[in-house]
């Protein structure tokens, strides 16, 4: 198991599931960290992520775009980025600024974690 | 360790602060209204949407405005009501058209980094008014009204 102070990634059948360790997302040390740990999981080409928003619940413009700069780097090299497990006013954030169309949503880790692996069966 | 920036309160009931332009300065007068709205007895909508406000805007003085010159500071005024939350920011740069920021949620935006932060603000706030040159904003929410998305859960922050 990988760690980091905000974020704990475990690989789960060559699916990265990614939990942030973090109530907050908002001001600029916590947005550095969080978008270097980021960074650190576009490490391998065409990796496909998971990142589990479970208990965060602050979150500032600036974590959306280290977000959406993973989201790029990922697609860049053939993998994904999904969200799941989404705090209701979290969630609110990302339709206001139209980002639920950007990122690929789920309700719960669990869902993604099946629908990744399902369409690399699927793809095999 | 960040020093607390001065504040003073007037008669009014404003209570004003200089902030060096560090986006750590940011915290110590987010922790002082949310002190502020607690003691009051705001909900939990109220206080998510006045934190995320007050956050974008300070920030946008600071790396927007003043871009990040530490030779430059911003003015942060603020007063809380059991009716009201009224927030004042003021940075020292060029200045900027809020009716020209690109709009981040059209499909050639959704990727850029820039506008968001207006957005959420105007979103999560009952009146945000800019001056005619940009540099200098006014945000209000009524505690009457609820937040965006959320009718008032009464839970208090």
């Amino acid at each position: 198991m990988m760690k980091d102070n905000i974020i704990q990634a475990m690989d789960r059948d060559g699916v990265t599931v990614a939990r942030i360790r973090a109530e907050a997302i908002l001001n600029e040390d916590q947005v550095q960290a969080f978008g270097q740990a980021l960074l650190a999981l576009a490490d391998i080409p065409g990796r496909r992520v998971i990142l589990n928003f479970l208990g965060v619940h602050h979150l500032s413009s600036l974590a959306l775009g280290e977000l959406i700069r993973l989201h790029k780097r990922l697609a860049e090299s053939g993998g994904e980025l999904c969200l799941a497990d989404i705090d209701p006013r979290i969630w609110e954030i990302f339709a206001i600024t139209r980002l639920d169309r950007l990122f690929r949503i789920f309700d719960r880790e669990e869902e993604a974690v099946a629908a990744l692996l399902g369409e690399g069966r699927a793809e095999t | 360790m960040d020093q607390s920036p001065a504040d003073t309160r007037d008669s009014a009931g404003w209570t004003e602060e200089v902030l060096p332009t560090r986006l750590t300065a940011i915290r110590e007068s987010e922790r002082k209204v949310l002190a502020c709205l607690a003691a009051l007895g705001y909900g939990e909508d109220h206080c998510f949407a006045v934190r995320l406000a007050f956050e974008e805007a300070l920030i946008n003085a600071m790396k927007h405005g003043n871009r990040m010159d530490p030779s430059r500071q911003v003015r942060l005024a603020y007063r809380i009501s059991p009716e009201r939350v009224e927030i004042y920011v003021a940075d020292e740069g060029a200045g900027f058209r809020p009716d020209c920021v690109p709009d981040p949620t059209v499909d050639e935006n959704l990727q850029r980094p820039c506008g968001r932060g207006v957005m959420l603000m105007r979103s999560y706030m009952d009146e945000v008014n800019y001056s005619a040159n940009g540099t200098e904003v006014r945000m209000v929410k009524y505690r009457a009204n609820p937040v965006r998305g959320f009718p008032e859960s009464g839970r208090r922050c």
